[in-house]
Formats: structure tokens, sequence, C-alpha cells
């Protein structure tokens, strides 16, 4: 048993991935499959006058046109429904989808888009964040207070949604603090640039939709394209295929409403691939944000007061999870430094642009950088040293966060000490003009609590079946974590449990693999199920070994009684004894993540009310930064994260590689630029991925501080590491320059600006 | 026009466009494992060999394949034969997450290799420049090369 946790077992999808037999989403298709190609608004802002699909409708080989008409229903990401599948007469974005059409092969479908016949009326579009918030400014949905929520939040026209958290009386803190320290800081949107593009294959059988498309949340695309078109989730099947990346990108229904209208009209089964172009332009990015923050201290670094306002901008609908985690800002502003006194307000703004979504870490990534720079300028006001400033007022076990959740098992001191020891010499480029900082950046983040349903049954040859929605996106979670977990519960090798691709037809709802939560939400739940599948198995064994189940031990795919060497019976011949006295051996399982206390009473209009499994971390870095050229070269980067328990640290490390790369990514090159509502970034030639060259070393520490609800203690570890990266590197540039660069990315043209500006103000 | 090639060791000919992608013809007669992934030549998911040399095939023009030799992920290892060094140490390394682009870094390592028995950590990088993996952060495929080159050097 003990052979199988903590080990670094190879992915059991692995294998089909570096042959080239994996059938990836954008792989799959199905006989008779027609070509599906839509029609985007090219406009940010329009009322549509006339929309004639007739000629279109008759031109050679095309089966199905379809428009607002044939999806009337009003969705949205959980919290807000406010978007359709097709524009409803009015466009509110570049690359909303006004019309599609399905064809025979694709220059067909691309033809019958040309000739569709649009007519529009322009209407004033609307860009910019504080602009879309005054009294002045055009709707971008007029009939906002006519839209559903899930609970009440303050709304009102661009105003999407807006959460906010307050403790203890601010105002008086402020009137009396020594010093008071402003600051504002911005970011840019985030594309998660998925390897896979957007695809999904619908049909129409039975009077159901049934839809292959590489999800990371099966159970809430069923319910979104359910709303879409107005029909019962029940009626909608969702199959995922291998997924080639999601970061938080396919989370949400994006191309199966449209794949499934359009199949049911033409009768046929429907594909629908986004190219790259379109992914960058309409498949949603993190958020642009603003953070203003404004805090009051005492005079010897202590923090006394905090407010802060969080824009985030949610494009034209809430069709991504923008909304969901608006309070996401708050706790992770009041999550990490103790913060007697906060009023933090998020606000989550409509704008003519495309919807944004979750991007690992949502939400957070801006609010870490913000808030650690802004500290670093409190550091230089008081003449503190900026780690010093941090020890002071981070938060200890035992101490509460903004939301009044105490974090009993807080480690955020052992982080830091961790990644100061680990901080060894760097190497540097060998410029000798180039100018070097460091940083250290503490960090707590969440584990999503969203609950997952499992089945364990026993296979007649003695092997574990897990058949579960968890979807496997690449971590490692479903290809190794839950398999080992269920592996060891068994004393079953490894390879002798399999984990079935979701199905929403065969499997219990999953929350989807998102927050970290798979190997904690869905762990749980295949072991809860595997206890009692284990008790059945005993049961049996007692009955064929004529003994107590009290002296029955499960180990190498036999039970046997203990200290009888020779007695026992293989898991296969239980299997066979079972089928026909007490029936096939097969349990459901469950997993609720359980309450944690909290302050409600400070919060409004927040979904994330609380940090479930809370993790706790500290991210140190050393850069280099040429003063001629403004490039910044990260010449290493150290990672104290804390994971509960290790099940497999070989893929743990892989997800901290990765997150710091994407992390860097955001602190350094990405941008998805838009100007006028267009996204001009169509591509990967534009758009600045990293590369092999990019990535500095990194040096890991895993601290094992379990989780008293994880399994065997786990507690999520995919999202975190991207979390504190733009912060670790803003603050280490600024160490670097002397001067802090208060948006990203830290690209060229900003690091030398800032550095101009710093030698102006020194003549 | 017509054009007639070797694709993993067998002759394919084919009737195409003048810009027919390569990558059209390798997904039709090899199989899928050769991946779209930007379709602009910058990710390196759709990397085959031609003639031994990595190439971009989703640019790559198909009429270029003419009389050469076409080389995917699917003749890497025999469909019923172990692992090739490259994929093996791949996954005893760690490096395969979401795997889409695990193909083309295949392609990518084994052309490398099968040149140099003994390339640096700094040429490994530079020849995986243009194959983009969004989900590693580059460490556990660059460490994977190299452990196929020093597990070569070992006594037989």
């Amino acid at each position: 048993m003990t052979g199988v946790i903590g080990q670094n077992h190879r992915r059991a999808d692995g294998e089909a991935k570096v042959r080239g037999t994996a059938i990836y989403g954008m792989d799959y298709t199905e006989r008779a499959a027609l070509h599906a190609k839509v029609l985007r608004a090219e406009v940010p802002a329009a009322r549509v006058v006339r929309l004639d699909t007739s000629k279109a409708q008759a031109m050679p080989g095309v089966w199905a046109v379809a428009t607002a008409a044939d999806a009337p229903g009003l969705s949205g990401m959980m919290a807000l429904k406010d978007q359709r599948v097709f524009a409803d007469g009015v466009i509110r974005y570049i690359g909303e989808p006004i019309a599609a059409v399905a064809a025979e092969t694709p220059r067909q479908a691309r033809a019958a888009l040309a000739a569709i016949e649009l007519e529009l009326e322009p209407l004033e579009p609307v860009f910019d964040l504080d602009e879309a918030l005054r009294p002045e400014t055009r709707l971008v949905h007029p009939d906002w207070e006519s839209y559903q929520t899930m609970v009440p939040a303050p709304r009102e026209g661009n105003l999407a949604w807006q959460a906010s958290t307050e403790r203890g009386d601010v105002d008086a803190v402020f009137a009396t603090a020594a010093i008071v320290v402003e600051d504002e800081f911005r970011s840019p949107r985030q594309h998660q640039c998925s390897i896979e593009p957007h695809a999904a294959v619908a049909r129409y059988e039975q009077g159901r939709y049934i839809v292959h498309t590489p999800t990371q949340f099966p159970f809430l695309v069923r319910g979104r394209v359910a709303e879409l078109l107005g029909v019962r989730p029940s009626e909608i099947r969702i199959v995922v295929p291998t997924i080639g990346g999601g970061f938080g990108g396919k989370l949400d229904s994006m191309l199966e409403p449209l794949a499934c209208v359009l199949a049911r009209k033409a009768g046929r089964p429907v594909r629908i691939v986004n190219t790259r172009a379109e992914e960058m332009a309409t498949a949603a990015p993190r958020e642009n944000a603003v953070v203003r923050l404004r805090t009051a201290v005492s005079e010897d670094g202590e923090i006394l007061a905090q407010e802060a306002e969080v824009l985030s901008d949610n494009g034209a609908n809430s069709s991504g999870e923008t909304v969901a985690c608006a309070n996401i800002p708050p706790l992770v502003l009041g999550g990490t430094y103790r913060i007697p006194n906060a009023r933090y307000v998020s606000k989550v703004i409509y704008t003519n642009t495309p919807p944004t979504a979750a991007f690992r870490g949502v939400n957070g990534p801006y609010c870490v950088f913000a808030q650690e720079m802004h500290l670093d300028h409190i550091a230089r006001e008081l003449g503190m040293d900026r780690r010093e400033i941090r020890r002071r007022n981070v938060l200890k076990a035992g101490e509460a966060m903004v939301n009044g959740q105490v974090l009993d098992d807080a480690v955020l001191t052992d982080a830091l000490d961790t990644v100061e020891r680990m901080s060894g010499e760097a190497t540097p480029s060998g410029n000798p003009k180039a100018l070097r900082g460091t940083a250290v950046v503490p960090l707590t983040w969440i584990t999503n609590p969203g609950p997952s349903g499992a089945n364990v049954k026993l296979d007649e040859d003695g092997s574990i079946v897990v058949t579960a929605a968890a979807a496997e996106i690449g971590t490692g979670a479903v290809a190794t974590g839950i398999r080992q977990l269920v592996a060891a519960e068994f004393g079953v090798p490894f390879e002798r449990v399999v984990v079935t691709p979701p199905d929403t037809d065969a499997a219990g709802y999953d929350h989807g693999a998102q927050g970290s939560r798979t190997t904690v939400g869905m762990g749980n739940a295949a072991l809860d199920a595997s206890a009692k599948v284990r008790d059945q198995i005993l049961d049996v064994a007692a009955g064929l070994l004529e003994a107590d189940v009290a002296d029955l031990e499960l180990a190498d795919g036999a039970v046997g009684i203990s200290g009888v060497p020779d007695r026992k019976v293989t898991l296969a011949e239980v299997a066979g004894a079972a089928l026909f006295t007490t029936g096939p051996i097969a349990a459901a399982g469950s997993f609720a993540a359980p309450p944690i206390p909290f302050d409600a009473g400070c919060m409004v209009g927040a979904l994330f009310t609380n940090f479930f499994a809370a993790t706790y971390h500290a991210h140190f870095a050393e850069v280099e930064v040429d003063p001629d050229t403004g490039k910044v070269t990260v010449l290493r980067y150290a990672v104290a994260q804390d994971v509960g328990k290790a099940i497999n640290p070989q893929m743990i490390e892989g997800q901290i590689h990765g997150g710091v790369v994407q992390g860097l990514g955001f602190a350094l090159y990405e941008n998805l630029r838009l100007d006028g509502g267009l996204v001009l970034d169509q591509g990967l030639e534009s758009y600045r991925l990293p590369t092999a060259l990019d990535a500095p070393p990194i040096d890991i520490q895993l601290l094992e501080n379990p989780y008293p609800h994880g399994p065997l203690g786990a507690k999520g570890v995919a999202e975190p590491p991207l979390v504190p990266v733009a912060a670790v590197i803003g603050c280490a540039v600024a160490d670097a320059i002397g001067v802090p660069v208060r948006s990203l990315p830290l690209s060229p043209f900003d690091v030398l600006a800032a550095l101009r500006d710093k030698r102006r103000d020194e003549v | 026009m017509k054009c007639s090639f070797t694709l993993n060791g067998r002759a394919v000919e084919a009737e195409i466009d003048g810009l027919t992608p390569l990558l059209r013809l390798v997904r039709d007669h090899a199989g899928t494992g050769t991946k779209l992934g930007c379709g602009e030549g910058r990710c390196g998911a759709c990397t085959v060999l031609v003639d031994g040399e990595p190439v971009a095939s989703c640019l790559y023009p198909a009429a270029n394949v003419e009389g050469r030799q076409v080389r995917s992920i699917e003749s890497i290892a025999a469909p019923d034969a172990p692992l090739s060094p490259v994929q093996d140490a791949l996954l005893d390394g760690g490096a395969v997450q979401c795997g889409a682009c695990i193909p083309g870094v295949v392609m990518t390592l084994t052309a490398l290799l099968e040149k140099e028995n003994r390339p640096s950590e700094e040429r490994v990088r530079t020849e995986l420049v243009g194959n983009i993996c969004r989900c590693t952060g580059y460490h556990k495929i660059v460490e994977s090369a190299l452990a196929v080159t020093t597990a070569s050097e070992e006594p037989v």
C-alpha cells in the first residue's frame, strides 16, 4: 500500500500521448459529420436591422443555417444570466456569433456565410472600465435589471456585479494613521493558448444531444448548453475525449451549443473547430483589470487598514468565471497579510469586448502583483526592509484572514524561511551593465471546494474501475492521482485501477478540473466509494475463507487472514463469488466540502466566501535588467509550496514548472491587445508565449502540511504556482532598476521608460 | 497535381492543390498523431521530419516532399513495439502533461539525437524553441532529452 503513495508513477494516459494514438477533441469526428462555420460580428456595438439567411440556406452543400431564433435561452456561468448563443438583435462584441452554417465541406460553409445578408446600425461602443461606470455612458445591456442571478448582489447599468468585504472601522483608522500610501496597478488580458483549440462534435439522436467535446467541466457544459437551448440538462450528454490543454479556458460552453443547434436542424452530426484566430479573438481570456490600493500603516510598518477597488473587465457578457469569482480579489488581498480593518470592493464591468473567463488563478494574479508592489512602496516610504515588512504582517497559524476565517495551519513563515534557505548563487549573464534585483513573495491560495461523485466497482478480473466525470486536462490528477489513491486503498498495483473517461450519462456530478480540485474532490469521492466496496469485498471474502472480517487484510490484489500466510483469495475470486451470491460488488461515493466558519456578515455579492483547504507558498526570484534594452532575464527562481500530502511528487513538480512559466508569460510577455474592441493578436506570431529558452532554473521544495479533509491529507497543487509570479518578478525588477513599473507585462519598452523617467527625476 | 513520397516507410500518392500543407497529407495517410496547433508554423505541434530535418508541416507545402522521405510520430515506435528511448524518457521524466505538443516535441528531439548523441542543455533548449508547450514549463522535457543521452552512454 505504501508503495503507491508518494511515488512518481508514470501517467496512465502517457503511452497513447507519446505514440500519437490518443484521440483529442480536435481529432475526433463522426461518420457523415458536417462542417460548421460561424458568422461573427465585425463591429463592437450595433443594432441588427436586417438578417437574411435565405440565400445561404439555398447554397450547394448547405444543410443548416442557425440564428438567434433557434436558441432563445439566456444563460451565464453560474452567477448572472445575460448570454445567448447568437446576437439577439444587438451586437455586443467583435467576434460575437450572429449565425452559423453546417455544410458538406468547409469551403461550402464559408461560401454560405458570405451569402448571409446583414444590415447594421452602429451604436456607441464602451471600452474603458472607468468610463463604463459613468452615468452618461451607454448601457451594454439596457435590460440588465431583468437578468436572473444566483445570489443577490449590487448591480447597476454597466456594473455587471459587485462583491465586497468590509471589516472594522476603516475610515477612523485612516484618519489617525501615521502614513497612508496609495497606488494604482493595471494588467492586460492573458490568453490560455492551449495547443488544442476549442472543438465540438454534436449529434441529435433519440431526442437528445450527444456532444463530444474536450471540456474541463462536463457537467457545467451540459447545464449551460441546456439553458441556452431551452431544454432539460438530461437531454444533453457530454462525452470527453483526450483534452489538449485548458488552463480555465475550457471550463465553460463555447462551441457546443452551436454544434447542437446545427446538428438538430441538419439531422446529421456537426463538427466545429476554432481556427487559431477565432481562438484568440473569441475564446475568453483572463480579464484585464485595474487595482487601486490605499493603506494605512503604523511607523513600524504594521498594516492598520486597507482599502481596495478592483475593476475587472467582464467583456460583453458573463459567460466566463469573472463574475462567479468576483469575491476572490477581496479574499486574496486579505488572505496573506493581517489586515484588521479593510474595505475591499470588486467591480466586474460590462464592455463591448469579447467576454473574459477563468485562467489558472482566476482574478488573483493581478491582485497579488498589486498588493506586493504596494507593500514595497510602503517599505520605501518607511525606509524599511522589504522582507521585514512582509514578515511583520504575514498571517501566522491561528490568525484570521479578512473574512474572519481562522487559518489554523498557516505555514507562510516556514515557506518564507524555506525559499530564503534555497536561494543559492545565481549565474549572471556576463553583461557588465546589467542591473540585478531580487524579491520574495508569500501567498495564501485556495483549493476549489466543488463537489464530486464517483462510482467504484470490483471488476470480474479483480481490477478496480472508477467511473467519474473528472476530466484529465493534463495535470495528472486523474491519470495518476486518483489511481494512486484508489490503488493504495485496495492494495492493488497502480495498473489495476481504471478510471473511465468522463461521460455525463454514466458518471455522477463533478465540479470540473479547476482550481486544483480534482485530486481533492474526486479523490475524496473515489475513496468514499472505495471504502464501501472494500467492506463488500471483505464480507464476501470472510465467507470464502470462513474467517472473521476483523481478521482479514487486503494486500497484493488478494484478501488474506492476518497471521495465516497460506489462506488467501484473490480479488478476481472474490468478484466471481460475489456475482451470484451478494450480487456484483459496486458502490457510489461522494464528496462535499465541509463548512468552514467565517464571518458572512462582512460580505456582499460573494459566491466564493472562504478558503477551502488553504495552501501556503513563497516564491523567490532573482532578475537581471539590461539598462540599454529594458530586457528582463530571470536568473533563478525558487518555490516553496504547501501541497498537504504529495501523492505524486514528480507530477506536482511538473505543475509548479508549468505554472511558474505561465506566470512568467503574464509577468513579462503576454498581452492580448485590443484596439477599438478588436483583438489585435490573432495568432502566436504576435502573442508572445514563453519558450524553452525563457524558462529559468526553478528550485522546488514541497511542504507537506496535511489537510484533515483532503484525501490522505492532500491539498490542491496545480493552480497556485502561477499566482504570485508576476508579483515576485515585478518586485525584483523594481529592486533592480530602483523604480516600480505599475503595469503588466513588464515589457522592455515599459522598463526602459521607467528607467528613463527615473534618470530624469534624478537630474 | 500528383505528389508521390514515402511516409513512414510506405509509398503515398496523393492528389493535391499547389499549396496543400503537408500536415493534411500526414493526417490523412498516417493517423492523427500530428497536431494542428497554431496553423502558422509557430507552435511546432505539427512537426514532422523531411529527410531527417524537422519542419512545421502546417505551413510546409506538400508539393515539396515529392520523392522524399517523411516521418511522422507514428513512425517512431511501431504500434506493437516498445517506445523509443525519447518517448520512454519523456514518460519517465514526467514531461508529458496534456500531450498535445508532445508528438512535435518527440520529432524535434529524435531529429536532434540522431544527429548529435551528446547535445548540451543549451543546444536542447535552442532546438526546442520552435515547440511551444503550454503545460510543462519545459524543464522536464529538457531533462528527459538529456537523460536519453546519458542512458545511451551506459555500457550494455
